[in-house]
């Protein structure tokens, strides 16, 4: 595995590393590149997806982490979502989305409701593997404020890849709009998709 | 001691614009002044704002500032008031009048270095025609300088981002690539000649771009700036309700640009534009990925992108190279809206 260390490094930099070493590199091998700057993340990120070239995620302490496959020429074409199927552990995705539809868990006291649904959030982290994405409808929205109590946790699942989705018709509903700087707005018909594609759905 | 300003920055000149994404979304809450002396204002995505005092005259009001784009103090100061500058030529306009905005790091930098900057800045401008006569200054680092600039304009002689035509050909005036030969340079990837020939672009007024305009009486333009070639175009086509179509082989390129993108040298403002215009993009299959990106590129001081009607297009090409412009070509064409804003092709 070639490593490609960019940490420090600014834009474009890291792109210029990582374009060199997928032209040095033989088919077959992989490469791991690490860097410490969003902006650099994401675009790197959008270079590979862009040219086709399959890539798996992992973050941590501020640290990303992106191990390219090289499998052909040019433009390796790889499936991520297939390998973020597979049970490789350390990249910690498991095949299953978590649907976030209220701001409480379960029926009865409604006050126990809302606390039971933040450790809920709180303690995917803990899980063995990360879902795929997290999807929030109706007064689940209200939980991806800037002001909820679980919404380090969510920029926390956001930066480790897990894709946040919020139903925007619910954000404007409840007129969240302004308070809202995370995950993405989504519409129903992506909802659906999203739900009637996924392996398993955990709805707490 | 030699003072390099490029070390200092992430991303310089146009390039450090805040995400065209964020800002409309920003704008959104800001209510527009009902005024039926505005005659343009940020609802056509135009370069400046034009204020209509009496039926002969209006005044064109444009502001533009940023971090140091080269490592120069003097030339950061001509590239940036250049640039300021250019809205106002952009919309058609006369400059006039201008204030100096200047953030400087007075216990970082050596004092020469802000003289310097403001001496680029006053020379460019009285180039120009205009007088700074005034500016206000903070103590900030990284440095950042421009202009707020005034012109004239005749209330009936804008030219906006609104006023490109179906059938119309599109001519643009300076080559791109600015974004990436500087962040080239700031690695150490660009060539001499290359750098060189970028700032003398970015120092380029296009002042005499906007004269042939107005000879032609040319109806939309805008100037190619931080949102990139095919982001100003996006802003044009949208104002007009057309699309835009771009050749990308047509589109003239600075010096070894290609080859910078190429070895992955794309700096972070390409893909943020990119990801502005992506819902409005129209890009053919087989458009090479680089040009697609420089398409993208944030331009400093870049040139005019005109709509002008099909059968003037060589008459104002003509005069547009006798004028100095020798690098002026078509680049494309306006076509009627077909559900994307922007078409790039090879």
């Amino acid at each position: 595995m070639r490593i490609v260390d960019t940490k420090g490094q600014l834009c474009p930099a890291p792109l210029i590393a990582v374009k060199r070493a997928l032209k040095e590199t033989a088919v077959g091998e992989s490469i791991m590149v690490l860097t410490d700057n969003q902006t650099s993340f994401n675009n790197v990120s959008r270079f590979l997806k862009d040219n086709k070239t399959g890539f798996l995620v992992s973050a941590a302490e501020g640290i990303w982490t992106l191990t390219i496959a090289k499998t052909s020429g040019e433009s390796p074409q790889v499936n991520a979502e297939d390998y973020c199927d597979s049970s490789i552990a350390h990249f910690g995705k498991g095949n299953f989305i978590i649907v976030i539809s209220s701001d409480k868990m379960g029926e009865g006291d409604e006050v126990l409701g809302h606390l039971l649904m933040i450790n809920f959030i709180k303690a995917i982290k803990d899980l063995d593997k990360l879902p795929l994405k997290i999807v929030f409808y109706n007064k689940g929205v209200t939980l991806a404020t800037n002001d909820s109590p679980v919404v380090e946790f969510l920029k926390d699942f956001e930066r480790m890849g897990v894709e946040l989705l919020l139903c925007a018709t619910c954000v404007n509903h409840y007129s969240l709009a302004d308070l809202i700087t995370i995950g993405t707005l989504s519409n129903m018909f992506t909802i659906a998709e999203i739900m009637a594609s996924a392996g398993n759905i955990v709805k707490p | 001691m030699k003072i390099d300003l490029l070390q200092m920055v992430e991303s310089g000149g146009c390039s450090a614009k805040i995400s065209p994404k964020q800002l409309e979304e920003i704008l959104k809450y800001l209510p527009l002044p009902k005024d039926p002396n505005i005659l343009v204002d940020i609802d056509t995505h135009d370069d400046a704002g034009v204020y209509r005092v009496n039926a002969d005259l209006a005044l064109v009001l444009t502001t533009d500032f940023f971090p140091p784009v080269c490592s120069d103090p003097y030339e950061f100061g001509q590239i940036a008031a250049a640039n300021s500058i250019s809205d106002v030529y952009a919309m058609g306009g006369d400059p006039v009048l201008a204030l100096n905005i200047m953030m400087f790091p007075a216990a970082k930098l050596p004092i020469e270095a802000y003289a310097e900057i403001l001496k680029g800045g006053f020379d460019k401008a009285s180039e120009a025609g205009v007088r700074i006569i005034g500016g206000h200054t903070i103590d900030d680092y990284p440095p950042k300088y421009g202009l707020a600039v005034i012109g004239y304009i005749h209330p009936e002689k804008i030219i906006t981002n609104a006023g490109a035509r179906q059938g119309d050909s599109l001519i643009l005036t300076k080559p791109i690539g600015t974004g990436i030969i500087m962040a080239g340079h700031r690695l150490g990837l660009a060539n001499e000649a290359d750098i060189t020939e970028a700032k003398r672009l970015m120092k380029l007024l296009n002042k005499s771009g906007a004269e042939v305009m107005k000879k032609y009486n040319v109806k939309g333009a805008t100037d190619v700036t931080g949102f990139g070639l095919a982001g100003h175009g996006l802003k044009m086509a949208m104002a007009s309700r057309v699309s835009l179509k771009i050749n990308m082989k047509k589109v003239p390129l600075i010096g070894g640009s290609y080859k910078l993108a190429d070895d992955g040298c794309i700096p972070g403002a390409s893909f943020r534009n990119l990801d502005y215009a992506d819902e409005h993009l129209l890009a053919v299959e087989e458009l090479d990925y680089n040009l697609r990106m420089i398409a993208f590129d944030a331009q400093t001081s870049g040139g005019l992108l005109m709509s002008v009607s099909h059968d003037k297009a060589e008459a104002i090409l003509n005069d547009l190279h006798k004028a100095g412009l020798t690098s002026s070509v078509i680049i494309g064409e306006v076509i009627e809206f077909q559900g994307k804003y922007i078409h790039l092709e090879n």
